[in-house]
């Protein structure tokens, strides 16, 4: 299992736009992809689930991944979400 | 025979025979299910029809309404796609539970969550997930509604409402009328039927009900009637009007690519309304000979974030590379209270149509106008783009819009990015104080636009949206009609053009009144082009002042109306 940590700087926290890019940054890695938000966790393929969280810009979020591809989903997914993903 | 009444929202005569399109009910009986493989592939098989069904409409809806409002449907499909979501459907199943609860129970949860989260984005995609079960159900019920693509010629819609994704169906030439149970003049429905030249009576109580499928009806777009099973003499009679309609369509045409001027030759400009760039399009087609009313509301009510700068500057350009070089006035934001547009932070109002609305809100969040207004200057660059202002009162408001774009303009000089620097900046007239005042506001004004409905009910301080006090809203009120000359004289005196955008200007019992008072520019809705080009031409300058004089001696709305349907049937 590998994990990061992160802060969403989306200014409108994480709505439709920026979840269905995440979901699709998921989908390029083989290993399953987790949040953890406010203590639940999240799965990290999930549109609907993320967007039920309602995690807001400056929230921090916890990415973590467990398969062959953990380093290489969770390095690139972190790197996305500091990116703004898109917005 | 029978005679239904509504209200006129679209004119034209249509002959044909009823479907009544309902949004099916979805109800069904709970079961507990014993072959949960088989249960599974139903759902799915459904989930597989709802994404069929909502892409076609998609593509329907992008090619002939606007890639914005397909969106709408393909956000469906993402969210029925979620593997997540459906895993916890088929858990459901794989417990007995049968498809249609297995949904409506997850749907309903998620739906639960996102307005649990207190955030106003997330909220309202509530109303979307249960958009999508709706959807779903109806196809595991096989409810799904008609497709209205597929109608025969001749086919007269009952709906309770006419929805986006119905208009996206109808094929040209297939629809001769449309009657719906909701609805007013300025509803969407209306807006979609006049813009498809289809008629249509709107608010006719219980029409799904008293309609029934295949029965032959007239409707009467103009006098807002539906006449059920017409007899032989109604029906030939609705025949001959119709056909008289159709010829008089035709003899529009010599008016095609001609000059707008009055009988003794005095040009004036015939410009239309429009509500996004595509529009304009069709403005163009239709022969306008500029846009006289670009509303930009559509920019933000279809979007769910703030839209950029560049994006605002990609439409507004759109449009006047459309217009090729005619005048193109743009209002800017019109928004308040009253519309729900969750990022822009109103605040619910008792009274948002005398609140925290249009210019004021743009002049007390800078932040927000100084996008638009750096957008359409740097559209400006592209064709003859002119600001219009909505709701201005005061003076000072002029002055504050005039000193922040000049302001933005030192900015652009600094970036060394192209503008208009000669743009023109108007104020639209559709206040008492604003008409009060129009020979001071001329001085720090380019031109005028009046809006006439909105004049018209402020000056009457009446809702037109009330029936109760629907009566005093008149345009032929001499109250109102005071006011416009007003505005005009004032606008014509001080050399600045004097232009109308609002539904009067297109009236051809009103039009002698503006020709008499000086009326520069007629904006109009595309559809209405070329008969307001026809009715201006109809009429002298002598003749029409000699008449207004007449017409506003007199003191009720009512005594002004009738003497104005007199000369009409002259």
């Amino acid at each position: 299992m590998y994990s990061k940590t992160v802060t969403l700087v989306n200014p409108q926290g994480f709505h439709m736009r920026p979840a269905s890019l995440f979901v699709a940054e998921v989908g390029k890695f083989s290993a399953p992809v987790k949040i953890v938000a406010k203590g639940n966790e999240i799965p990290g393929n999930s549109l609907m689930a993320i967007m039920a969280a309602g995690i807001k810009c400056g929230d921090e979020i916890e990415v973590k991944a467990e398969g062959e591809d953990e380093q290489a989903a969770v390095e690139a997914i972190v790197a996305f979400v500091e990116s703004g993903m898109g917005d | 025979m029978e005679t239904l009444e509504g209200i006129n929202a679209s004119a034209g005569i249509g002959i044909g025979h009823v479907l009544v399109v309902e949004e099916p009910t979805l109800e069904y009986e709970s079961r507990t299910v014993s072959d949960t493989e088989a249960e599974k592939q139903r759902f799915h098989a459904a989930i597989d029809g709802y994404v069929a069904y909502t892409q076609a409409q998609a593509d329907q809806m992008a090619e002939q309404v606007g890639p914005k409002e397909a969106e709408i449907l393909t956000g469906h499909i993402v969210m029925i796609a979620d593997p997540y979501m459906q895993g916890e459907m088929e858990k459901l199943i794989d417990g007995g539970t049968c498809a249609e609860d297995a949904l409506s129970q997850i749907c309903d949860n998620f739906a639960a969550m996102f307005e649990a989260t207190g955030d106003e984005l997330t909220m309202q995609r509530a109303t979307d997930i249960r958009d999508v079960k709706g959807g779903v159900l109806a196809e595991l019920l096989n409810k799904r509604p008609v497709d209205i693509s597929l109608v025969p010629q001749g086919t007269v819609l009952v709906t309770h409402d006419l929805t986006p994704s119905m208009t996206a169906s109808i094929r040209p030439g297939t629809v001769v009328g449309i009657v719906t149970e909701t609805g007013g003049m300025t509803s969407h429905s209306a807006i979609l039927a006049r813009a498809m030249e289809i008629p249509a009576v709107l608010s006719v109580e219980n029409a799904c009900k008293a309609l029934a499928d295949g029965v032959q009806v007239v409707v009467d777009g103009g006098r807002g009637t539906v006449t059920v099973e017409p007899d032989p003499d109604v029906l030939s009679a609705a025949q001959k009007e119709s056909d008289r309609l159709a010829a008089r369509q035709e003899e529009l045409k010599r008016f095609v690519g001609c000059r707008t001027v009055t009988a003794d030759g005095t040009r004036v400009e015939l410009f239309a309304n429009i509500g996004k760039p595509e529009d304009a399009t069709q403005a163009m087609e239709r022969d306008a000979e500029g846009v006289g009313l670009f509303r930009t509301e559509f920019l933000f009510m279809d979007s769910t974030s703030m839209p950029s700068e560049d994006e605002q500057f990609e439409a507004y350009k759109k449009a006047a590379l459309i217009c090729k070089g005619k005048p193109i006035i743009i209002r800017t934001l019109d928004i308040g209270g009253d519309k729900d547009i969750p990022y822009m932070g109103f605040e619910h109002e008792d009274n948002p149509f005398m609140g925290f609305r249009a210019v004021r809100y743009c002049l007390a969040r800078e932040d927000v106008y100084r996008i638009q207004l750096r957008a359409l200057l740097r559209a400006s660059a592209f064709g003859d783009i002119r600001i219009m202002v909505p709701l201005v009162t005061c003076v000072d408001e002029m002055t504050a819009v005039r000193d922040l774009i000049s302001r933005y303009m030192a900015e652009f000089d600094n970036e060394g990015v192209a503008y208009n620097k000669d743009i023109q900046i108007g104020a639209m007239i559709e206040t008492p104080a604003a008409a009060l005042m129009a020979d001071e506001l001329a001085k720090v004004c380019d031109f005028f636009s009046i809006g006439t409905n909105d004049l018209t009910g402020y000056t009457m301080a009446c809702d037109r949206g009330n029936d109760r006090v629907r009566y005093l809203y008149s345009t032929y009120n001499p109250a109102v009609l005071r006011s416009i000359r007003n505005v005009i004289t004032a606008g014509n005196e001080a050399g600045i053009l004097v232009g109308m955008c609002g539904e009067a200007a297109a009236n051809p019992l009103l039009i002698p009144l503006w020709v008499a008072f000086g009326l520069g520019e007629y904006s109009v809705n595309a559809a209405s082009v070329l008969a307001t080009r026809a009715a201006i031409n109809r009429w002298s300058l002598d003749e029409a002042k000699a008449f207004a004089e007449r017409i506003m001696e007199l003191s009720t709305a009512a005594a002004v109306y009738e003497e104005l349907k007199k000369i009409e049937e002259e």
